[in-house]
């Protein structure tokens, strides 16, 4: 008896591991790229309007971009009939997605950051549809088109809000109180002005180093020069590493700032939330962020005031150039389930959202337009508009044009903490960088 | 497994003996185990042998492949500084709340031993945050030890001044902080296997003692404590080996922080995994889980054999 039980329970363990060594999303995806013809194009990217009555999408959204796609769904399901469901799946979404995706789990779409290395986490050559010659894409205004949503030149994102872009969010009475007249205009500018505010009693810089994620806009922007001069596709070859003079010297100079007090006195404990207060509450002059940072500040006061006190510009070492980094609520990408009337219910949603659906888009949800022949509400706020007005010349991000997305922030706060020196933080990220690329099989590692 | 804990049929049985062993036999068929067994196959082995078969692929989100690549993740763990130091928190982090866990726990059922109105109240009490969530446990702590929190606020209308202790910010202190929020969260269920403890303690042997004249200590000391022992056992090694595998706490109080001074390996494996190193993190999964069972035995061992000798 006993001799059996183990013996079936043998048997059954070992027929299930034999079944399962393989990874369930490894079946060939349908090739919808090697379509060749213009019949064949008209099938790949149908008619904005074509009927798709019983056809079922499933959209995967965070908790900050569920809302997003509300109305241009329900407009969608009543020009063709087709029914759009949106989950929303919880925080950390990214990791979320990626062990469902991991698991065979898929929906028809999904927000997912349009970079290269998050497109590759989600090995978007077999999991996701190619969106190439897709008919909105001459629609966008300025180089947003090249700028992101693309992996080793196929197009795998539709990009349907501004990406954010890392730069400094300043409070514009307390500028206008320690004397300084115009923004800075390059970094040592910056440092001018912050020495201006110190001498005034201001402190010049706010960060949140309990919450961690920030920490790392402040090394890159300090990069934006060498981004622009190709550090990334250096590191991605492992020609460069983040141990080397350029990155490892960013960090160095962030730890001297905050050795020099340039920084809030409780920068250890800050928070994300006590960050959007304290720009509010004229605690500090700036704040190094993205563009959720200013979601934050319109959850806490309106439009007007922001307005008024709030300012945005972008920094760089030499001058105004803003770092840019498409966050997953900026994107939607679709996936390839294997249901050929769904994919391309899919691709033609994608069409209507940034085709006929597009103005209505921008309107319900507030947005800046990232299309020529769509104007932006009035209703968006100053600083989103400069946010966006930066794009045009930003730079890539470590996430934008890096291949992997490691841990920086972690090891930077860690720096802040004081358990890790700037060479250990370069080294520790260096080493997970590493990891990352070997795992993808990139050249070099 | 009933049927098959039954000693093995002897020839020299008498035969109605033997009749009775195969009746009770037959009171027990063996398919009654089958939905228990499957659910166990299915949930407990099948992943505990995945967890072993993956740890020696490379599966990522990356590529669709997966290859064996024999000890590759382990050579690279064990280059790796970040798991020797996170199983250095998580072996201080487990240490720290047997302890504190034990402490809480005891005391309270010393406390609450006699069986009035009251302390049956109280006992109900102490033993709802064991059936609480551990994630909102996190949390709440989380919003009671900000630095303008609740305790602060408390403290400083007590004393007078101004405190502002970053009570989570220590890149010392936070992880005794944060394994008392995990011994407080389980101390209930001490609470409950101690008392059980005090209960089976014999009344008379208590009476000879204060017979002898001893004090409440004396008997605590010389009576009690060495007859507690198989609940000091139990709870002590259900502490430990438990808050080895710790993390919904300290992911919600301190995510790892300050400084990764409250890093669990757990921690470690869930970003490690969230960021598509599915193999690497089910190495990871495989160390703590041999560490967990090169740990059990000893520990078990050594209390044990203190039963017997108490």
């Amino acid at each position: 008896m006993r001799k059996s039980i183990a013996g079936f329970a043998a048997a059954a363990a070992f027929a299930v591991v034999a079944a399962g060594c393989s990874d369930p999303t490894t079946a060939e995806a349908p090739d919808s790229s090697s379509s060749a013809g213009g019949e064949m194009a008209a099938e790949q990217w149908p008619a904005q309007d074509t009927s798709r009555d019983g056809v079922t999408l499933t959209i995967w959204a965070a908790q900050n971009s569920t809302q997003t796609a509300e109305s241009v769904a329900t407009e969608f399901e009543e020009l063709t009939g087709a029914t759009v469901n949106i989950e929303t799946i919880p925080d950390p979404y990214e990791q979320s997605i990626q062990t469902k995706v991991a698991t065979g789990d898929m929906p028809d779409l999904a927000f997912w950051q349009p970079t290269a290395s998050m497109l590759t986490a989600l090995n978007a050559k077999t999991n996701l549809q190619p969106l190439d010659g897709a008919p909105w894409v001459d629609s966008y205004t300025g180089s947003l088109a090249d700028m992101t949503g693309l992996l080793d030149g196929t197009r795998y994102a539709a990009l349907v809000t501004t990406p954010a872009v890392e730069g400094v969010y300043y409070n514009k009475d307390l500028f206008e109180q320690a004397g300084i007249t115009e923004t800075p205009s390059n970094w040592d500018e910056m440092i001018e002005d912050a020495d201006t505010l110190k001498a005034a009693g201001i402190t010049p810089f706010y960060e949140m180093a309990a919450d961690r994620w920030a920490t790392q806009w402040w090394v890159q922007v300090q990069l934006a020069d060498a981004a622009a001069d190709g550090l990334w596709d250096r590191v991605n070859a492992n020609e460069e590493t983040f141990t080397d003079p350029t990155i490892l010297g960013a960090i160095e100079n962030y730890k001297s700032l905050i050795d020099d007090g340039y920084f809030n006195d409780d920068i250890k404990t800050a928070t994300f939330i006590d960050q959007g207060n304290a720009l509010l509450d004229d605690e500090a002059a700036m704040v190094m962020q993205v563009n959720s940072y200013f979601g934050q500040l319109q959850s806490l006061t309106d439009s007007a005031t922001l307005d008024e006190k709030v300012g945005f510009f972008p920094i760089s070492p030499s001058g105004n150039v803003g770092t840019f980094i498409p966050d997953q609520s900026n994107a939607v990408v679709a996936f390839a389930t294997g249901d050929d009337e769904r994919e391309a219910t899919a691709r033609q949603f994608l069409s209507y959202w940034l085709g006929d659906g597009y103005q209505s888009f921008v309107d319900t949800v507030e947005t800046v337009s990232l299309q020529d022949g769509v104007e932006s509400p009035a209703g968006v706020p100053m600083a989103l508009q400069e946010v966006a007005a930066s794009l045009d010349n930003s730079v890539g991000s470590m996430q934008a044009l890096a291949i992997a997305n490691p841990d920086l922030y972690i090891y930077l706060a860690d720096m802040i903490q004081g358990t890790k020196t700037p060479q250990e933080v370069a080294e520790a990220t260096q080493q997970q960088f590493a990891e990352f690329a070997a795992a993808q099989g990139a050249a070099g590692f | 497994m009933t049927t098959t804990l039954l000693p093995a049929r002897r020839k020299d049985q008498p035969r109605d003996a033997r009749l009775a062993d195969r009746r009770s036999r037959q009171d027990h068929p063996s398919w009654f185990l089958w939905p228990a067994l499957a659910m166990l196959v299915i949930f407990f082995f099948t992943p505990t042998i995945y967890n072993f078969v993956y740890a020696f692929t490379d599966w990522s989100s990356f590529k669709s492949e997966i290859g064996f690549v024999g000890f590759d993740n382990f050579v690279k763990l064990l280059q790796n500084g970040s798991l020797l130091s996170d199983l250095r928190v998580t072996l201080v982090y487990a240490i720290l709340v047997a302890i504190f866990q034990n402490l809480f726990g005891l005391g309270l059922a010393l406390v609450l031993e006699r069986d009035t109105r009251i302390n049956r109240f109280a006992r109900a009490a102490f033993f709802v945050p064991v059936i609480m969530s551990a994630l909102a446990v996190g949390y709440v702590f989380q919003a009671i030890l900000k630095p303008d929190g609740v305790l602060n606020n408390f403290l400083t209308t007590l004393t007078g001044g101004e405190v502002s202790i970053p009570w989570l910010g220590s890149t010392t202190w936070t992880i005794v902080v944060v394994a008392i929020i995990h011994a407080w969260k389980w101390m209930g269920l001490s609470m409950l296997i101690y008392l059980a403890g005090l209960k089976t303690i014999n009344e008379e042997v208590i009476e000879a003692a204060q017979l002898d004249g001893a004090g409440y200590w004396r008997i605590f000391k010389a009576v009690r404590w060495p007859l507690l022992a198989p609940a000091v056992t139990f709870n002590f090694a259900t502490a430990l080996l438990g808050s080895m595998n710790g993390f919904d706490i300290v992911q919600a109080t301190t995510a790892g922080g300050p400084g990764g001074s409250t890093e669990l390996l757990n921690i470690f494996i869930f970003r490690t995994f969230g960021q598509g190193l599915f193999a690497q993190a089910t190495a990871m999964s495989l160390v703590l889980f041999l560490v967990v069972a090169l740990l059990a035995f000893p520990v078990i061992i050594y209390l044990r054999r203190r039963e017997r000798v108490l």
